[in-house]
């Protein structure tokens, strides 16, 4: 009886002292810069002047005063989207089509896979390439040959396909990680189930809305709330191809902060900024939590 | 996600976490010439220049030979040839009251700021203790002088820029060389219709389209303009401003740079020009080794030339005034200068010159002559010789004179004004309003 009494305390104690180091280093490594950022967000500073107390200052100029932050924040939205479409669409569809290959899984898996594993820098460079006009890219030189010649265009610097230009590399880069993810909860999809619903006279559909979505619903939640907040962090893709150019057509709000911060010397301006970003992304986290169980309890 | 986005937060939290603010603390920016035991020691030089160009060869050398007779030194070269994350870490260093023992820095506000906080030695005291400052070519000194005339940094380069252009192409279009900046519009369109690029520009780095926005108001303004302009005592809605807007939106309008250009990096800029692509290129005579020598592609060889700006109708600044810069400056830590410190910039700065010199470039001194590589063509020594014939004003790069933030606005908004995105008119507003809220933060 002893041993089994016992026991719950010490693994308790044990958990607790085996957490504390990492909940430690996280407190150390987020929670602080979080904070030092919201203490920040209220002193107009540029690094080696004296601190100046603002109060909401800071606030007021981004919400009512600065039109590159509203433009940031659409830009950041918009590129939010073509990532999700990209990862989350992409990667389902990849994934239910990866169930029913018979051969070669493991090779589409890998070459999926791939663009995670590359440099981000790489990418970017790669993709710079792809999308020049002089010299001609890939994607002009395929446009030319399959007679759309009259779409060629110097993708970057056109500021109305510029933002989608951006966004895509990101969006193909983790298509293949979530698809892994994907494709691991649809293995997991009892076999009865759907042999039960395919005898009843279920369509392909049906059984896809019906049986395979629920059930990978959890990990369809993970999985979103993952691509969201990376989406929203989005940062060294745009800023390595265009710098938020040209104007501020590929403008993220983590370009502009980054901006503000490093190249303008406004660590006050920019912590709000950053205060903004953690704010949006626990929004949009608690936005996707609601929707997502709600439709599960409904 | 996104290591760098990380690191940089770290950076920051770093900075901030090490620093108390400002301050710093009992320096003398004025004492050139301290007294004292020379303790040789490991001193570290923050800069931003090509990792193998002459002047880190130069200088590795000559601390190597400083390190013989002084046992014990060593000079740390530390460089991020990439400017806009060298002034990054230049700022993050400074925020964190960080700086090494020298350190490169235009004569930027930030720079002046330091400057006045009493961070860096006086120049012009340190340079006249050794005995060194009436060697220095004026035009050089001045270029790292701010505003108000005060020297903080000492130049290591001396360069002129030019418009390189194919003559070969010129005369296909049938087009002679601009006598006015304001031939150049219908001159490109002359090109365009030829099928030829007219100006081959690096729009990825941005500076370089950002000169093409000082040439008129140097040329009808003068040097005075963006003194004025950066600090909200003179505005893009006046003449001189005006001026500058439309030609930058007709230079647009007739196609004048490469398509795509805002994405195109420096070697795409250049290999357009030295393939025959392109008919004109701006660039400086650091590039002359690769323009002037047999190095260049031979079917281009003979067809190239260049001209200096082109003056303007009322021009006030005369033909032999233009772009000459003497490089990003050396600033000497005002907090770490001891009796090594100047010993060994007596020692290097001495020797430098010739050792410059002897690699082909222009010294930004005059007590040396350039020598000629043996592979030049003849244009090399043509483009030397326009340093012994300068007139006394230069016109100034605007992203080493604007306020960091200004000057970010201005990049961008040019793209868009070439780019036929927004109109001179609303080109005016956006910058007259970013430098009124901005410049008065940076030039109280």
């Amino acid at each position: 009886m002893l041993p089994n009494r016992m026991l719950p305390n010490r693994s308790r104690t044990s958990v607790l002292v085996f957490l504390l180091p990492p909940l430690l280093l996280y407190g150390a490594a987020v929670l602080f810069p979080i904070l030092q950022s919201l203490f920040l967000s209220f002193f107009s500073w540029n690094g080696i002047s004296d601190m100046e107390f603002v109060g909401l200052e800071n606030y007021l100029r981004m919400f009512t005063a600065d039109d590159i932050f509203w433009r940031a924040f659409l830009n950041a939205l918009l590129y939010l989207a073509i990532c999700l479409v990209l990862q989350l669409g992409g990667a389902l569809v990849v994934a239910s089509l990866l169930t029913s290959l018979r051969r070669g899984r493991e090779l589409i898996k890998t070459l999926y896979l791939l663009p995670a594993v590359i440099s981000t820098v790489a990418i970017a460079f790669l993709f710079v390439r792809i999308y020049s006009l002089e010299p001609v890219g890939l994607l002009n030189q395929l446009l030319q040959w399959i007679g759309l010649g009259s779409l060629e265009r110097p993708w970057l610097s056109d500021v109305n396909t510029v933002l989608a230009a951006v966004s895509t590399p990101e969006g193909w880069r983790f298509t293949g990680l979530y698809m892994l993810i994907i494709y691991a909860a649809l293995l997991a999809v009892p076999k009865e189930l759907e042999e039960a619903a395919v005898l009843d006279g279920a369509s392909r559909w049906t059984l896809f809305t019906k049986i395979r979505f629920p059930y990978i619903r959890p990990v369809w939640i993970t999985t979103t709330i993952m691509a969201t907040t990376y989406g929203l962090r989005g940062f060294d893709i745009p800023y390595l191809m265009t710098n938020g150019g040209p104007g501020q057509s590929s403008e993220l709000l983590t370009t502009y902060m980054y901006k503000t911060a490093f190249t303008s010397t406004d660590f006050g301006y920019a912590s709000t900024i950053s205060v903004f970003i953690v704010v949006e992304c626990l929004l949009a986290v608690g936005l996707i939590l609601f929707l997502l169980k709600r439709k599960a309890d409904a | 996600m996104k290591t760098l986005f990380r690191a940089a937060a770290v950076a920051a939290v770093t900075a901030l976490a090490l620093t108390g603010c400002g301050g710093g603390g009992s320096t003398n920016s004025t004492n050139v010439a301290p007294t004292g035991e020379i303790k040789p020691r490991e001193i570290s030089w923050l800069l931003s220049r090509p990792a193998d160009g002459a002047v880190i060869n130069i200088m590795k050398k000559l601390a190597d030979d400083y390190g013989k007779d002084h046992p014990g030194f060593k000079l740390n070269l530390i460089t991020t040839p990439d400017r806009p994350s060298y002034i990054q870490k230049l700022e993050t260093l400074a925020s964190a009251n960080k700086l090494p023992e020298l350190f490169d820095t235009d004569a930027t506000p930030f720079a002046q700021q330091l400057a006045k906080q009493g961070k860096m030695l006086d120049a012009e005291k340190l340079l006249k203790s050794l005995g060194l400052y009436d060697k220095y070519r004026p035009g050089a000194l001045d270029y790292q002088r701010f505003d108000d005339g005060s020297l903080y940094m000492v130049p290591f380069q001396y360069e002129l820029e030019y418009i390189w252009y194919n003559k070969a192409l010129l005369a296909k279009a049938g087009v002679a060389v601009p006598k006015s900046l304001d031939d150049i519009p219908a001159m490109c369109t002359a090109l365009r219709s030829a099928g030829i690029t007219p100006i081959a520009i690096d729009g990825q780095d941005q500076w370089p389209l950002e000169r093409y926005v000082a040439y008129q108001p140097f040329r009808t303004a003068g040097p005075d303009f963006v003194q004025k302009l950066k600090k909200g005592e003179a505005k893009f809605a006046d003449a001189a401003g005006q001026k500058t807007a439309n030609w930058m939106a007709e230079l647009g309008k007739a196609k004048c740079f490469q398509d795509g250009f805002s994405a195109q990096g420096y070697s795409d800029a250049q290999n357009q020009f030295t393939s025959g692509q392109a008919a004109m290129y701006n660039i400086g005579t650091w590039e002359l080794s690769s323009l002037a020598t047999d190095k260049l592609n031979p079917a281009v060889r003979d067809d190239i030339d260049f001209f200096t700006l082109p003056t303007t109708s009322g021009s006030v600044t005369a033909a032999n005034e233009f772009v000459s810069p003497s490089g990003i400056g050396m600033a000497v830590s005002a907090k770490t200068y001891d009796p090594l410190v100047s010993d060994f910039l007596k020692f290097a700065l001495q020797k430098y010159p010739a050792e410059y010199a002897a690699t082909g470039a222009l010294s930004p001194t005059t007590d040396v002559d350039t020598t000629v590589p043996a592979n030049a063509t003849p244009l090399y020594r043509k483009a030397l010789d326009q340093a012994k014939d300068l007139g006394s004003k230069q016109a100034m790069p605007w992203d080493t004179q604007l306020d960091p933030t200004t000057n970010g606005r201005l990049q961008q908004e040019l793209v868009l004004l070439v780019q036929g995105e927004i109109t001179p008119q609303q080109f005016t507003e956006t910058m007259d309003s970013t430098i009124a809220q901005n410049a008065p933060k940076f030039f109280k």
